[in-house]
C-alpha cells in the first residue's frame, strides 16, 4: 500500500517558564493512502502536538528536535514557510476540536468558506461562490443559500462544524486530519459528525487521521490505532488488533476503563491509578511503568522497544520479551472482549 | 432601534438638565464679584439688575430654565459684555476644531500603526519600546508636556513659535506655529490608541479562528490583515468615536499655553472671571458632546458588530 505521509523519530519539546517539556518523545507511524488512522490517548499525551506539527501550526514556544515528516515524498519540516503554505489547507486539512471558537465571529459564513478559494486557488469569485454553496449542501446544511449569507453566532455548535469541515474540504485536500472534532458537542451531534466524515471519506477517498480520546469513536471510525503515552506511541494495530486482543497494559487500561451498553449502575468502572508523568522530567524506562500493575523492575530501568506481536500489530511493552513472565490480561477484560465477540458473532453470523 | 435611541435621548436630557441644575447653583460657590472690586456702587446695582442678580436665588433659578428651556442661553456678563453665549461659542469653534482635526490626523494613524507593530512583535524590543513610550504618554499630564514642548522646542531651540500665529489667513508661519500645540494634543490621544489595539490585536492573533485560517492555508499576513485586524477594530470604535467628537471640545491646558483663543481657553477664562451665564453654557456644550458620543459609541457596536447588528438580544441556537 502507498504510505502518504509518514513521521520517523519525531522529538518536540516546548520552552515553558519551568523549562523544557518534553511533549514528543521519539514518535513512528504511517498513514497509508485512503485509510482512516485513529491517535488514541489520554490529556497530553500528545496526540495534538505530533498532528500540529504536521500541518506546522505547532505554538512559536515548541522546538522540534529530530525527526522527519515525509508527506509524498518530501520532508515538510525542511520546506520553507512559503511552500509550505501551498500544501496546507490545499493537500492537508484541519478540523479542530472546537467549533464554536474556530470560527471568525465577524465574517459571514460563505466568504469564510470562499476565502481559501479566492486566495489560494485564484477561482473567481462566482465560481467561488457555487463551490461553497455545494459545499455546505455537501455538509448537510439546509437552507445554504440563506445560511450563505448569516454569521457564525446564527449557527449552533453541530452546524459551524460542519462548516469548519466544509472550508477543510473546500480545495479537496487529500489528507484529512481531525483533531477531537466532536468532543465539544453532544452525542447525537457527535454520531452526526461523525458519519459525516466516513461519507465524505468514502466519498473523495480521503486518507484521514483522527484524533480522540473516544475509544468508540475509534472503533466506528479507524482502520488502524495508535495508542499513545506520554509522548510515545505504545501500541498500534489494526482496530481488530487493539480491541480484541490489546498486549500493552495501558490499552488494556484504556478499554477497561470504558463503560459500555452492558455496565450496570452498580458495576464498577476500572480506573486508572496515579496521573500522567511529569512530562517536564520524563521517568526513566517505561514511562507508564509508575502507574501499572504488571510493572517489572526492568521498567523502572529501561524503556522497551516495539516488539512484534503480528504484521500489523506492535507494543512497546516488557512483557511482550521472550524471557518475561507470562502476564494475561485482566480477567474482566477478558470476559468482556468474548462477550463481544460473541455478539459480533451473532451480528455477522 | 428608534425606540431604544428615543429612550437614549430622553435619558440625555435628564442628565443635561442636572448639570445645568447643578453647575447654576456650583459657580456661585465661586469667590468673585461681576463687576469687579473697585466698581461704583450703582454700576453694580445696574449690573445685579440687568443679570437678575438681585433677586433671591430660586428666583433666579427659576428665570435660568425658563429661558434655557426657550434656548435663550443668556448673554456674557464680565469677558464679553452683553454677547450672547451661544454666539460667543460658535465663533470659538472652528478655531478649536481645526487644531483638533490635524491632531486627529496624527493621532488615529500614528496610534493603531504602533499598537499594531507592537502586537505582532510582543515582547521584542520593538513592543518594549513602545510599551514604554506608551507608560510616559499615559502618565506625563498634558500641561508638562505642553509646557516641555514649549521649553525645548519653543525656548531652547527656537524652531517653533511661543503662541499660535492668529491670522486670519492660513499660511506656512501659521502651520509652524501649530505643530507644537497639534503635538501636545495628540500624545496622549496615541497612547490610548496604541494600548487598546495592541491589547485587543493580541489577543486576537491569539484565537482560535487565527489558527483556523493558517490551518486553511492563508498566510500570516493574509489572516492578520482579513482577520485579526477586523475583529480588533470592533471594540477600538470605544476609543476612536469619543476622539472624534472630543474634536469640538478642545483642551483647557494646551490652549492656554499656546494662547489659542478657542473654546478650551474660553472655559478657563469664563470660570476666573466668574462669567456666570457664559461657564454654564459651555459646560452644557461639553456634556452634550460628551453624552452624544456615549450614545453614538452603543449605537456603532450595533453596526459594526453583526452579532449585536443582527442578533439583538435573540440568538439562534
Amino acid at each position: 500500500m502507498e504510505k502518504i505521509l509518514e513521521v520517523k523519530d519525531l522529538h518536540i519539546h516546548f520552552n515553558a517558564f519551568a523549562g523544557h517539556v518534553k511533549a514528543i518523545r521519539g514518535v513512528n507511524f504511517h498513514l497509508n493512502k485512503g485509510e482512516t488512522l485513529a491517535i488514541v490517548g489520554e490529556s497530553g499525551s500528545g496526540k495534538s502536538v505530533t498532528t500540529k506539527a504536521v500541518t506546522r501550526i505547532l505554538p512559536e514556544n515548541a522546538v522540534i528536535d529530530n525527526g522527519e515528516i515525509i508527506y509524498k515524498g518530501q520532508d515538510l519540516l525542511k520546506m520553507s514557510e512559503k511552500e509550505f503554505t501551498n500544501i496546507r489547507g490545499s493537500e492537508i486539512s484541519l478540523i479542530f476540536q472546537d467549533p464554536l471558537s474556530a470560527l471568525d465571529p465577524v465574517m459571514k459564513i460563505g466568504k469564510q468558506i470562499m476565502e481559501t478559494l479566492i486566495l489560494k486557488q485564484k477561482m473567481p469569485k462566482k465560481d467561488a461562490e457555487k463551490r461553497a454553496l455545494e459545499l455546505m449542501k455537501a455538509v448537510g446544511i439546509p437552507n445554504a443559500e440563506k445560511r450563505f449569507h448569516e454569521y457564525p453566532f446564527q449557527f449552533s455548535g453541530g452546524m459551524r462544524q460542519r462548516i469548519v469541515i466544509a472550508i477543510a474540504l473546500a480545495c479537496n485536500p487529500e489528507l484529512l486530519i481531525c483533531d477531537e472534532p466532536t468532543t465539544a458537542l453532544d452525542v447525537t451531534i457527535q454520531s452526526q459528525i461523525l458519519e459525516l466524515i466516513k461519507k465524505i471519506q468514502k466519498e473523495n477517498n480521503l486518507s484521514v487521521i483522527f484524533i480522540t480520546h473516544d475509544l468508540g469513536v475509534v472503533a466506528n471510525m479507524a482502520d488502524r490505532v495508535y495508542v499513545m503515552y506520554a509522548g510515545k506511541i505504545v501500541e498500534e494495530g489494526t482496530v481488530e488488533d487493539i480491541f480484541y486482543d490489546p498486549r500493552h497494559p495501558y490499552t488494556w487500561s484504556l478499554l477497561a476503563s470504558m463503560p459500555n451498553l452492558d455496565t450496570r449502575g452498580s458495576d464498577k468502572l476500572m480506573v486508572i491509578p496515579g496521573t500522567p508523568p511529569n512530562m517536564l522530567y520524563p521517568p526513566k524506562g517505561d514511562a507508564f511503568a509508575a502507574r501499572n500493575r504488571y510493572a517489572m523492575k526492568i521498567d523502572f530501568e529501561r524503556e522497551p522497544p516495539m516488539f512484534k506481536v503480528s504484521d500489523t500489530h506492535y507494543a512497546a511493552t516488557w512483557l511482550l520479551h521472550p524471557d518475561a513472565p507470562k502476564v494475561e490480561m485482566p480477567e474482566h477484560l477478558k470476559q468482556r472482549i468474548k462477550q463481544q465477540l460473541e455478539e459480533a458473532g451473532r451480528y455477522n453470523g | 432601534m428608534l425606540k431604544y435611541i428615543l429612550k437614549r435621548v430622553v435619558a440625555m436630557a435628564i442628565t443635561l438638565f442636572i448639570i445645568i441644575s447643578l453647575s447654576f447653583f456650583a459657580i456661585r460657590l465661586i469667590p468673585g464679584d461681576i463687576a469687579g472690586e473697585n466698581a461704583a456702587p450703582e454700576i453694580k446695582a445696574a449690573m445685579e439688575a440687568r443679570y437678575h442678580l438681585d433677586k433671591p436665588l430660586g428666583e433666579q433659578y427659576a428665570i435660568f430654565i425658563k429661558n434655557f428651556l426657550s434656548f435663550d442661553f443668556g448673554e456674557s456678563m464680565t469677558l464679553y459684555p452683553r454677547r450672547p453665549v451661544f454666539t460667543i461659542i460658535k465663533d470659538k469653534i472652528p478655531l478649536t476644531l481645526m487644531l483638533n482635526v490635524f491632531s486627529l490626523c496624527l493621532t488615529v494613524p500614528v496610534g493603531l500603526i504602533c499598537g499594531i507593530a507592537a502586537a505582532l512583535k510582543k515582547n521584542t524590543i520593538i513592543d518594549h519600546t513602545i510599551s514604554a513610550m506608551v507608560v510616559f504618554n499615559v502618565s506625563v499630564p498634558a500641561f508638562v508636556f505642553a509646557s516641555l514642548l514649549q521649553y525645548v522646542f519653543a525656548y531652547r531651540l527656537g524652531w517653533f513659535p511661543f503662541l499660535l500665529n492668529l491670522d486670519a489667513t492660513f499660511s506656512f508661519s501659521k502651520f509652524v506655529s501649530m505643530i507644537l500645540p497639534i503635538l501636545a494634543l495628540s500624545f496622549g490621544g496615541i497612547a490610548t490608541i496604541t494600548r487598546y489595539m495592541r491589547a485587543e490585536l493580541f489577543e486576537a492573533l491569539n484565537s482560535e479562528y487565527m489558527l483556523l485560517s493558517k490551518a486553511k492555508g492563508l498566510s500570516k499576513v493574509q489572516s492578520t490583515l482579513r482577520h485579526a485586524l477586523r475583529n480588533s477594530f470592533i471594540p477600538l470604535c470605544n476609543v476612536i468615536i469619543p476622539m472624534f467628537m472630543g474634536l469640538l471640545g478642545g483642551s483647557m491646558v494646551v490652549e492656554n499655553i499656546f494662547g489659542i483663543p478657542g473654546i478650551g481657553s474660553l472655559t478657563a477664562a469664563s470660570i476666573q472671571t466668574s462669567d456666570y451665564y457664559l461657564t454654564i453654557a459651555v459646560l452644557f456644550f461639553y456634556s452634550i458632546i460628551g453624552l452624544t458620543s456615549m450614545l453614538l459609541v452603543d449605537l456603532s457596536y450595533g453596526i459594526v458588530d453583526p452579532r449585536i447588528r443582527i442578533g439583538g438580544g435573540k440568538v439562534r441556537e
